[in-house]
């Protein structure tokens, strides 16, 4: 399927196969707005801090990344 | 009741307009990003009971979806259904977002329940949220 004829809402993005950890990005600004609205103190910091838990979670979540790929490709094949 | 009917919308009831907008706008952005990842599948009360409970906590939208999921798109012929059916990954990624925002809506709705005294807690809360 071409992406021009790809009809939002209805048609899912089986085109996004191979590259779905990108779709991280939004899913943790998605958790941190609503997380943040409830949470934050005062609603002047509510973009700060949103943006500042969107970047938290991707870090964290790539580092695990890393680290287990270096665990399988290196420390398990040692083992 | 308020807050699940339409996330966000009890706290606005309870005054907090700013804050219940934009829960709101979190919650509906994970339910709308997921519904565009993976389409009408990624909500199915049939054959994803389990990931269902925590969707439905979504509100009606997600009892919506999973209506049209089930008129339109199981009961299609076969060709149809293979171009609006999630595969792997895809579907996964779309099932999850709608969950999670659901659990989200879960926690929200909790501190609905709290009341407009709950921001006693944090003396500074109210000030801004109107």
């Amino acid at each position: 399927m071409t992406l021009l004829g790809w009809i939002p809402f209805l048609e899912p993005m089986n085109w996004l196969q191979s590259l779905w950890y990108v779709l991280l990005v939004p899913l943790a600004f998605g958790i941190s707005a609503s997380y943040k609205a409830m949470r934050v103190v005062d609603m002047r910091n509510y973009w700060r801090q949103v943006g500042m838990m969107t970047g938290q979670i991707v870090v964290v979540i790539a580092a695990l990344a890393v680290g287990l790929i270096l665990f399988v490709t290196l420390v398990l094949p040692r083992a | 009741m308020l807050a699940w009917i339409l996330p966000g919308l009890g706290h606005i009831a309870m005054g907090q307009r700013r804050r219940g907008l934009m829960m709101m706008f979190g919650i509906l952005f994970l339910f709308a990003f997921g519904i565009l990842i993976g389409g009408l599948d990624v909500v199915d009360m049939k054959r994803d009971r389990l990931w269902f409970l925590a969707q439905a906590c979504n509100g009606p939208l997600a009892f919506l979806i999973d209506f049209l999921n089930q008129s339109l798109l199981k009961t299609a012929d076969s060709a149809t259904q293979a171009r609006l059916t999630s595969l792997g990954n895809i579907n996964a990624t779309g099932t999850l977002y709608i969950a999670l925002g659901g659990l989200m809506n879960f926690i929200l709705i909790l501190d609905a329940l709290g009341g407009p005294d709950r921001g006693k807690e944090h003396p500074g809360r109210r000030s801004t949220d109107a």
